[in-house]
Formats: structure tokens, C-alpha cells, sequence
């Protein structure tokens, strides 16, 4: 459903992202690994619209995307959360998620109504008329990924959902994607922590300086030499033996 | 229902007062609560619901004070068409003020505005042939309504009223719309409205275009109210500020804000002008520091406004109950 063809962005003389191509459909859950400053995020910023590329091309469903509207692309199916979460935070949660939904849904009642189910789906019932900007960061994070959800998206990205929460949030969130991928919901995530990603992701993707330096199932990629040494480090590797 | 209790008690009042005073000094404090207070619902919409500060509405607000005047001394036509080629030449003025609040983010876009809204001063002021220059532009008096001519302050208390009305229904509504929950999100974070799917650059621009139109209706009633067109006045940054305060003060991006908000600063000014000028004039000026003191604190300790302070106090209650 989504196809990268050799992407390039650049900030001035750095190369954020390099050549990187990859694909991704409803069927699977992608995981983006790979140091600070590897290009995780541009990459998103270009696959969603806040960027454009300077080379290459993104396609969904076939179709060229590539320098279309954030908006647009969200439309058609393909949306994002942020890392550094970006609630709308005078709003309170059951708002912020319904927002989301205005997207799909015409009617503010339905909305809320569909609002309601992804608050149950995701945990948050029992905070819909919180002010979100009250929320501890787990809660948060889990906000940022309920809004999403609220746009009926096919193929969702996550900008590290998972870091900062404690290890009851963190199993509660990994529940959740499970159930949102039994659902036929696509997803790619960026994730640091290596042991949710080694049990979520179907297919893991290292990028190192902009580049990508490996692609597979998880557990070649831990073997992998190129990403122990540039990423994982040889601890890693004990630790998993 | 605070909220509406506040609305029905303000609206209420305004509408019975002239039944029962007479005085045209109060009527004419009433016109202008409901004058300011309508043009302060029209920056409202831009500067509140969509969160796009802008301190040069006086622009708006002078090209339909300007539409309606040139039209009646120039062409001899009605009021009634000069606030409609207002409107839509203000509507176009918001369409590139709009354009510009997607290059400028915050204080950036705000000083955009002000330098817009001189543009129009010195253009106004300076373009003699057309505008009459610095001189400034009788209105005619035509009496009837298809001139907007009353002599009678009651008739023009509900001309104000129907329009401060219009606008405080129309922001009730917008609160509760689809369009309104949209233009929220765009306002708390534009990243994350344009992430789940809103067009933000689309709406700020449509509610930046809106509100300039109808702060430009605001400013054809004005000129006809007063009868007098000063381009000094009209454009004005001390009005700009004044149709933004009146919304800050009473709260934000609230439909009953900005009447709120218009309530206390007109008085205050009133008062304190009455109070402390005048013949014998030694503290000529004084009205002016207290004025703003008095703004300052109400700033400092009511940054979410008057009525965003009484909702909150609501929410409040409400989970003290539940």
C-alpha cells in the first residue's frame, strides 16, 4: 500500500534521509530502528507530508504522493503521531479525539459517538473530560495514538509511542497495537526499545545516517553485524543469548 | 448554562434598557458595549477561534467605515450597498492577510497586521483627490432606513443589538459545529490538526476572511452612527488593540467574551475619562495609567478571560459532583 522509492531529504549539507525505499501494507507491523539523528523522523515527516523530499518518490495505493498536503494524505488513509506528542491541550480528551474523527465523520453526535468507542478501544475512558494538557506522558502518548486511530486510518505511523511509558503502560500499549493490527490496521513504528520491538515488528528496518543499513525479521536483524556495530551494540547481543 | 445565563442576563438587559432610560448618554454608552462588542465578536472569530492574533483589524473596520462613506458622498448610494463593497473588499483584504498568517506565526503575523492597517492609514490619509485625505469624510444624514439615517439612539440601541446578537449566535453555533471543533484543533496545534486530516491553512484563511468581513459591517455602522469618517481613528492601532482586548478580557475564543470584554473596557474608559479630564485638567492623561494598570491585572490573574474563567469554574463543580 505504501511504497518508498529511494527518498532523499536534506537539511543544507546533511542528509537527513538517504536512498531509502521500502513498502508497507495493512497486513504488517514495520519497525524503524536505528541511533539518534538516523533520520527516523524526517523520514515520517516526508511519508506524511510535513516534508518534501528532495528526491525520490513516495506512492500510496499506487498513486503519487510525494509533496502533497499533510491533510490529504491523512485523508486517504496514511496518519501520524508525533514524537514530541502534540495534543490540543486546552481540549479535553473525548475533543481531541473527536477532532480525529471530524475527519471521517460529518456529524459532530456521530463523532462523538465514535470518539466514545476509540477512548474504550484504547484505555482512556475513564479520562474523556480531562483537559488533555493535565494527562501524565503515558496517558499522553496513548491520546496521540487514540487521535490517529480516530481518523479510520489504513497504515498508522508511530513516532515512538512507547518511550517514557512504565512497564505497565508499556505491555498495556503493546496489547493495544496487537489488537489494532488484528484489526487490518497497517503499522510502522519508531521504537528505541528494542525488546517491544523485537516482539511487535514482523519486519524491522535499520537506518544509520540517513541510510538504510539492513532490512528483515527481527531476529536477523539482532545477528546482523552491520546494526550490532552500528546500533545495538555487542551487550545487546549477550544479553539476548 | 453559566454561560447562556450570562448571555440571556446581557442580551436581555440591552434589549429592555431604552423601554425604561431615556438618558442619551446611557443609550449612547449602550450603543457603543454593543458596537464594540460586535466588531470584538468579528476579530473573535480570528483571533480567538482560530488563534491568529491579529492587531490591525482597524483595517477592516476602516474600509467599511471608507466603503460606506466614499459611496454615499461620492456615488450617492446607500449605506446598505456601501457595507456590502465593504464587505467584500474586506473579505479580499482577509484573503491576503489570511495568505500571509501561513508564512507568519504569532507575534510575526500581529505585527504583519499593524503594518497592514498603516498601509491603509497613510493611503486613506494621504490620497486626497479620492478620500479627502486627512480631513476625514462627513456622512451624510439621510433619514430612513434604507440610509441607515435615525436620529433616534433607541433605534440605533437594537440595530447594534440585532448585530451583536447575529454574531454571538453565530459564534454559539460555530462552537458546537464540526467547523468549529476543526478550527480548535488548528487553533491548539496546527501540526497535529493537519496530521489528523483538517485543512488548516484553508480555514485559517476562511475565518481570517470571515471575521475581516464582518468587522467591516461593524465599521459601516460605526461611520453612520457617528457620522463622521477620521482615517486617524479608523485606522487606527489604539482600536486594533481595543477590539483584541475586549476579546482577551472576557475570554477567548468564547462567543460571550468579547461582550464580556466590551462591557468592562467601555465603562472603565467612560468612567475614567469622565472622572479624571475634563475642564480643570490637571490629570489629564491619568485615565489612561489606570486604564491600563487595570488591564494588566486583569491579564495577569484572568489570562483565560472572564467567562473562560467562569467555564472553567463550572467544569470545576462538575467534577467536584461526579
Amino acid at each position: 500500500m505504501l511504497a518508498l522509492d529511494r527518498v532523499t531529504k536534506r537539511f543544507g549539507g546533511l542528509t537527513a534521509v538517504k536512498d531509502v525505499s521500502l513498502t508497507a501494507t495493512p497486513a504488517e507491523i514495520v519497525g524503524i530502528i536505528g541511533p539518534n539523528g538516523a533520520g527516523k523522523t524526517t523520514l515520517f515527516n516526508v511519508i506524511s507530508g510535513f516534508l518534501v523530499p528532495d528526491a525520490g518518490r513516495v506512492l500510496l495505493d499506487g498513486r503519487d504522493v510525494t509533496g502533497m498536503p499533510a491533510h490529504r494524505i491523512s485523508i486517504l488513509g496514511l496518519t501520524r503521531t508525533f514524537q514530541l506528542v502534540k495534543p490540543f491541550g486546552h481540549l479535553s480528551v473525548l475533543d481531541n479525539i473527536m477532532i480525529g474523527a471530524l475527519t471521517r465523520l460529518g456529524s459532530v453526535a456521530a463523532a462523538r459517538d465514535e470518539a466514545r468507542r476509540v477512548a474504550t478501544l484504547c484505555g482512556m475512558d475513564a479520562f474523556g473530560e480531562t483537559a488533555a494538557n493535565t494527562l501524565p506522558i503515558g496517558l499522553r502518548k496513548r491520546l496521540e495514538v487514540a487521535r490517529a486511530l480516530a481518523t479510520r486510518p489504513r497504515l498508522l505511523l508511530l513516532d515512538e509511542v512507547m518511550s517514557g511509558l512504565n512497564p505497565a503502560e508499556l505491555s498495556e500499549m503493546l496489547a493495544l497495537l496487537g489488537r489494532l493490527h488484528a484489526d487490518g490496521i497497517g503499522l510502522i513504528v519508531i521504537e528505541h526499545i528494542m525488546a517491544a520491538m523485537m516482539r511487535l515488528a514482523e519486519r524491522i528496518v535499520v537506518l544509520h545516517h540517513g541510510e538504510q543499513i539492513a532490512q528483515g525479521r527481527p531476529e536477523e536483524i539482532a545477528r546482523d553485524p552491520k546494526v550490532i556495530d552500528a546500533y545495538l551494540g555487542e551487550e545487546f547481543v549477550l544479553a539476548d543469548a | 448554562m453559566r454561560r447562556q445565563a450570562l448571555a440571556v442576563v446581557f442580551f436581555g438587559a440591552a434589549a429592555a434598557a431604552p423601554l425604561v432610560v431615556r438618558d442619551a448618554y446611557f443609550l449612547d454608552s449602550l450603543i457603543l458595549i454593543l458596537m464594540w462588542g460586535a466588531t470584538s465578536a468579528a476579530w473573535n472569530l480570528a483571533g480567538g477561534y482560530a488563534g491568529q492574533v491579529s492587531l490591525g483589524h482597524s483595517a477592516f473596520f476602516g474600509i467599511g467605515a471608507y466603503a460606506a462613506a466614499l459611496l454615499a458622498t461620492r456615488y450617492d448610494q446607500s449605506p446598505w450597498l456601501g457595507m456590502l463593497v465593504g464587505a467584500v473588499v474586506a473579505t479580499l483584504a482577509g484573503l491576503v492577510i489570511g495568505y500571509l498568517s501561513n508564512r507568519l506565526k504569532g507575534p510575526y503575523f500581529a505585527l504583519a497586521t499593524i503594518a497592514f492597517s498603516q498601509v491603509l492609514l497613510i493611503l486613506a490619509s494621504r490620497w486626497r483627490a479620492f478620500t479627502s485625505g486627512s480631513e476625514g469624510i462627513p456622512v451624510p444624514f439621510r433619514p430612513g432606513f434604507a440610509t441607515l439615517g435615525f436620529t433616534s439612539k433607541t433605534a440605533w440601541v437594537y440595530l447594534t443589538w440585532a448585530l451583536a446578537m447575529a454574531l454571538f449566535l453565530a459564534e454559539r453555533y460555530l462552537e458546537v459545529s464540526r467547523t468549529g471543533y476543526r478550527l480548535a484543533g488548528v487553533r491548539e496545534d496546527e501540526d497535529a490538526a493537519e496530521a489528523l486530516g483538517i485543512p488548516t491553512r484553508r480555514l485559517k484563511v476562511a475565518a481570517i476572511a470571515l471575521s475581516a468581513a464582518l468587522t467591516s459591517v461593524c465599521g459601516t455602522l460605526w461611520a453612520q452612527y457617528v457620522g463622521f469618517v477620521d482615517p486617524f481613528y479608523v485606522f487606527s492601532v489604539d482600536l486594533s488593540v481595543k477590539f483584541s482586548l475586549s476579546a482577551i478580557i472576557g475570554g477567548l475564543g468564547t462567543a460571550m467574551g468579547p461582550f464580556v470584554g466590551s462591557l468592562l473596557i467601555t465603562t472603565l474608559e467612560t468612567y475614567l475619562r469622565a472622572t479624571f479630564s475634563g475642564i480643570h485638567g490637571s490629570l489629564v492623561g491619568i485615565y489612561l495609567v489606570i486604564y491600563g494598570a487595570l488591564l494588566i491585572v486583569l491579564v495577569r490573574f484572568l489570562p483565560q478571560g472572564f467567562v473562560g474563567w467562569l467555564a472553567e469554574r463550572a467544569r470545576g463543580h462538575r467534577h467536584a459532583r461526579a
